[in-house]
């Protein structure tokens, strides 16, 4: 009968050990942000909430948190909002994306100091002089289970993340394989290992088959929504796509060192009604931005046409990147006149609200000829604006359709239509004019907002009055 | 990349849009359509307009019933 009893008061005494062996780790990821400030409201609350039932909850972004909204992207500390935003809602941790880049190498360095939140990423080694604040993991503890969360970055072709080049000097990029598999040793330190990830779902699937000592992948890059996340060579993977439609709770079940269970829902948090009043304050701050108001250049006289905004806006694009020849769809250019005086960063974003990517390509004189007459045709029938030179276009009056199209220099000779031309325009513009070339061109990493605004920065002073880059003949 | 199994040339460091556009103009379609479609990715995953095209060898679309 001892016996008996002693065995069961054993077996209780393991019972109770086991029950509370089992943990569970709680995550909250976000990926793409790309400056959505205006859902921090409510991805505070979901925070709060998820806190409120689980204190130790890890919240992490899987990089891309700036770009997308000039209110963050041009503040006076470029992308600040977003910093203060993410340190309100408690994030813990950031890997470096592409776009984190966009203010370059000092601008990212003085974002991470003002970062309560770490910033991860194990495959670049930034040169000491930017005093740039980068960790290639960390290891958090979440109410007794060890995390440790190991960022990585994709690369382009060229060996660096796709950024302007000139943002990325001075900072060494490794291969992200090979890097990742240098911290294997995380497997033996940590409860739970967690890969941050900024290499787009295509690499987090491929890479999880390589990579059995990891259990959670939080991904972002690609913008791919999951339902949750997805279960890939035994590892959890999750994204979702940009600014914020949804955010991932994962949940990690251990018993005593195993996880035993891996799950992730999403949230919705886009169009939620509840927020947290301290962030939606904060939104409502930043969304004052000073900077808007500052003054970039005076107009000696008023932009009376679309057409005079457009030589504008052409004249930057060559301006500040040494172009031959720019060209503008006449669509993009969103206001119909500007009065003489100031011109503020404000009036640029009225002017070219979208920011598209500034494009450059190198194309014939008969390319860049077929391209303007193919964006005319899909921009509803609107010439593009052009500068470097300028545009004779003879209309068929039956159906608007170009019949001929002569392209004069600056000295109004015809442009050599077997001679080679550095042009740049905006990535909408590219995209619409599909016609046949040889070169498809690249992203100049800068916005055309950006660009018009540094030129006008540039210029002190301009005037258009009169500027004319099309002529239309009728015949 | 293929859009809807065709295959469109972009610039470097294009968007899903960017190829959109290009395929909606080849096509003779209104391009203001684009902003209005719902994207898939090869394994049937929705993805929006802003990835990165690089990331997508291969993206179909829907046209919503309503625009």
């Amino acid at each position: 009968m001892k016996k008996i009893l002693l065995a069961s008061l054993l077996m209780l005494v393991v019972l109770t050990i086991s029950a509370q062996e089992r943990r569970e780790l709680h995550i909250l990821s976000t990926n793409d942000m790309h400056a959505a400030i205006e859902q921090f409201p409510r991805l505070g609350f979901v925070a709060d909430s998820l806190r409120a039932l689980y204190p130790d909850l890890l919240i992490l972004s899987a990089g891309d948190n700036r770009s997308g909204d000039p209110i963050n992207d041009m503040f006076d500390i470029p992308a600040y909002p977003m910093v203060a935003l993410m340190n309100q809602v408690g994030f813990h941790a950031t890997v470096v994306g592409n776009h984190e880049f966009d203010s370059n190498q000092y601008g990212l360095a003085k974002l991470i100091g003002l970062s309560a939140f770490s910033t991860l990423c194990a495959n670049m080694e930034p040169d000491p002089k930017f005093k740039m604040h980068i960790k290639p993991y960390q290891i958090f503890d979440c109410g007794g289970i060890s995390v440790g969360v190991l960022g990585i970055t994709a690369l382009s072709s060229l060996g660096t993340p796709e950024s302007h080049p000139a943002r990325m000097t001075d900072i060494k990029f490794m291969d992200p394989m090979e890097t990742i598999q240098k911290y294997s040793f995380l497997r033996k330190q940590c409860d739970v290992v967690l890969l941050l990830s900024h290499l787009g779902y295509k690499d987090d699937v491929k890479f999880s088959a390589e990579l059995p000592w990891i259990d959670i992948i939080v991904g972002g890059h690609s913008h791919t929504q999951l339902d949750g996340g997805e279960i890939h060579n035994g590892i959890l993977i999750t994204q979702n796509m940009k600014s914020l439609p949804y955010a991932t709770h994962s949940t990690l079940v251990l018993e005593g060192n195993k996880i035993v269970e891996k799950k992730a829902e999403r949230i919705a948090v886009a169009g939620r009604s509840e927020v947290n009043n301290t962030l939606a304050a904060l939104v409502q701050y930043f969304s004052e931005n000073p900077a808007f108001k500052r003054v970039l250049a005076v107009a000696e006289t008023p932009f009376v046409c679309k057409e005079e905004l457009g030589c504008l806006m052409c004249d930057a694009y060559i301006g500040e990147t040494g172009a031959d020849f720019s060209y503008q769809n006449a669509g993009g250019v969103r206001i119909e006149s500007h009065p003489a005086g100031d011109i503020t960063v404000c009036d640029v974003m009225k002017m070219d609200p979208f920011q598209n990517a500034a494009v450059e390509l190198n194309v014939t004189g008969k390319e860049l000829s077929d391209m303007l007459i193919s964006c005319y045709d899909n921009d509803n029938q609107r010439f593009p604006y052009v500068s470097g030179m300028t545009c004779e276009i003879t209309l068929n009056p039956v159906d608007g359709t170009i019949k001929k199209l002569v392209l004069l220099d600056k000295n109004g000779k015809k442009l050599n239509m077997k001679k080679t031309y550095r042009v740049v325009s905006n990535s909408y513009s590219v995209a619409v004019s599909p016609s046949k070339r040889a070169d498809e061109g690249h992203s100049l990493g800068i916005t055309t907002p950006d660009i018009i605004k540094n030129y006008l920065e540039h210029q002190g002073h301009v005037s258009y009055e009169g500027r004319r880059c099309l002529k239309f003949v009728s015949k | 990349m293929k859009v809807n199994r065709k295959k469109i040339e972009v610039f470097e460091g294009a968007l899903v849009r960017h190829a959109l556009l290009r395929y909606f103009a080849l096509k003779g379609l209104d391009v203001s359509m684009v902003d209005h479609l719902t994207v898939f990715d090869s394994r049937g995953h929705e993805i929006d307009l802003d990835a990165p095209a690089s990331q997508h060898e291969q993206i179909k679309f829907k046209i919503p019933r309503t625009i």
